[in-house]
């Protein structure tokens, strides 16, 4: 369990992120699997995989009751405000050819150090939320966010991958600039509960891939049909 | 001694003559073209005649009532489609043609319909619209996409007029995209708009080439084989599920199987000798929604041959056999 840090000062919970956010970089690393015999990373990516299923599934129930949670026009359907702020988001959005093209290693990467980021914003997210129900559906889903880059790890660990370390300085802080409004708070969390979705999608067509060139050529399947009277 | 005219000279009198005359006889070669909407009532003036000149008014060739007629003036009151033709009027004594009208009558644009769809996720995606009502005149489209504050260019179709293309320059995008439509004609304007996610509108083509075939010596077993649909782009790293349903001809309720991979599938509960109709759909596995239902294939299971049985009361007529009912031993569930 993560050491808690004592309850923030109003106005102070982002400062606090920088701490927690070390934290959560030193997972305890997994000790890679024993190769001989076993069926290799395959399982552990398609446990991966119905982990980012499940996790959108929840994340959606969840973003519905914050974005009403928020208010208008958060929790309206046609919302379309331009990308300001939130530049230390991790984005999923990438050029086609690049995503096609990326390695092993760099697809794993990009995941893990993308939900380590989105880990440590929920977190503080969470700090902040209002009521009681909010701060359990959050705190339930940071759960399975963690177990999802707890799955990752064992996937790199199993091929062989180190886990990234963060560079000095390049941890995940978010402090809000000096006039920093309610309002454009809100617009922080609508742009976290955004990326986590489209980062969701995206993992799941990441981990798919992967599942893909891990597995043995598939069988042509062949129809034998005999010519039996025909 | 003459002499004799340039033949030049005398090509480009006649010409001169010729169009001269033209204007003297056909005051307006192309007729004044009038937009009016349905419904309404109109009044045509016959050119600069005036109002007390003896006119008489023809549409397309037909002579109109004088009953029309305020003065020189043709009214039509609550014009219906039918009034849409060419209207000319003449000076009444010398047949001289005065002025001539070509009316259409029609109605403004209501708000267009329109929606957009990835049917190649993740090239690209296109936009389709079309009027609810019909304006009964020509009309004009303006599509404009932004995707956030970016404009993107839409490519007209080559073969469908209501329809364009758009490619994907990114992929997992958090910016929606917003398409707008404004349509307009001789009597009025109209437009809309719509917003989405990229992975809102992915909607696969339905699979192609579906064939089923029953299995020998299985009477209840039908295999059946189709393909991905030609114009997704890329099954490999975005992968389709399908959606399989089957029933026989005889009954209304399907049966359905979802197949998370694969092009192929064993039906093995097949009634005995029913003839079955089976469709698949077709779906990314994580975004968007089902493609409609292919088209139908038909295939009845597998069953014996009848055997031949003869008893010695009857000898066998030439060409002729008799035949018991020829139901194979099996259980039938039905």
């Amino acid at each position: 369990m993560l050491p808690a840090a004592g309850e923030p000062a109003a106005g102070d919970s982002w400062g606090m992120l920088a701490c927690l956010c070390t934290v959560l970089w030193h997972l305890p690393a997994v000790p890679a699997l024993n190769r001989t015999g076993d069926p290799g990373p395959g399982p552990s990516i398609q446990k991966t995989y119905d982990l980012t299923r499940y996790l959108e599934h929840q994340l959606r129930s969840l973003a519905g009751t914050y974005l009403n949670y928020l208010g208008p026009p958060f929790n309206e359907p046609d919302f379309n405000p331009p990308r300001l702020g939130a530049e230390t988001l991790p984005r999923a959005t990438v050029d086609l050819e690049v995503w096609r093209s990326l390695n092993d290693r760099l697809r794993l990467t990009q995941n893990y150090e993308a939900y380590s980021h989105l880990l440590c914003y929920l977190r503080g997210l969470n700090r902040q939320a209002a009521t009681a129900e909010l701060r359990r559906s959050l705190a339930h889903f940071c759960t399975s966010l963690q177990g999802l880059l707890g799955s990752i790890a064992g996937v790199m660990a199993a091929l062989g991958y180190p886990l990234p370390q963060p560079l000095p300085g390049t941890e995940p802080t978010w402090t809000p600039g000096p006039a920093h409004s309610d309002f454009l708070q809100k617009m922080d969390d609508f742009w976290l509960l955004k990326e986590l979705q489209t980062w969701l999608w995206r993992s799941a067509k990441d981990f798919n891939r992967l599942k893909k060139k891990m597995q043995p050529p598939a069988a042509a399947v062949t129809l034998h049909l005999e010519a039996h009277g025909f | 001694m003459a002499v004799p005219v340039p033949w030049a000279c005398c090509a480009v009198l006649a010409a001169a003559a010729a169009v001269v005359y033209a204007q003297r006889h056909s005051p307006h070669e192309t007729p004044h073209v009038q937009y009016e909407r349905l419904g309404s009532d109109v009044t045509l003036p016959c050119g600069t005649a005036n109002w007390d000149a003896a006119v008489t008014w023809r549409v397309n060739g037909t002579d109109l009532a004088p009953d029309l007629l305020n003065g020189s003036q043709l009214v039509l009151r609550g014009l219906e489609l039918g009034h849409s033709g060419l209207y000319a009027c003449f000076h009444r004594d010398s047949w001289h043609l005065r002025h001539q009208v070509l009316l259409n009558v029609g109605l403004p644009p209501r708000e267009p319909v329109l929606s957009c769809r990835s049917n190649t996720y993740p090239k690209g995606f296109y936009c389709s619209w079309h009027l609810p009502t019909p304006t009964y005149i020509p009309n004009t489209f303006n599509v404009t996409v932004l995707h956030g504050s970016k404009i993107m260019v839409c490519e007209k179709d080559p073969a469908l007029k209501n329809r364009c293309h758009i490619r994907y320059m990114h992929l997992f995008s958090t910016v929606k995209y917003k398409v707008s439509i404004s349509v307009s004609n001789a009597l009025g304007h109209n437009a809309t708009a719509i917003t989405f996610d990229e992975f809102t509108i992915v909607k696969p083509d339905p699979p192609e080439n579906v064939v089923a075939r029953p299995v020998p010596s299985n009477p209840r077993r039908l295999e059946v084989t189709w393909q991905t649909p030609s114009t997704w782009p890329d099954p490999e790293s975005f992968p389709l599920k399908f959606f399989l349903r089957y029933r026989p001809l005889i009954l209304d309720q399907w049966q359905h199987v979802e197949l998370s991979d694969g092009t192929a599938h064993t039906i093995t509960d097949a009634y005995a000798g029913k003839e079955y109709i089976i469709q698949v759909a077709a779906k990314d596995n994580e975004i968007g929604t089902w493609s409609d239902w292919s088209v139908a294939a038909h295939a009845t299971p597998w069953t014996e041959e009848p055997r031949h049985l003869t008893t010695e009361a009857q000898a066998p007529d030439h060409g002729q056999h008799h035949k018991l009912p020829g139901t194979p031993a099996y259980h039938e569930d039905l």
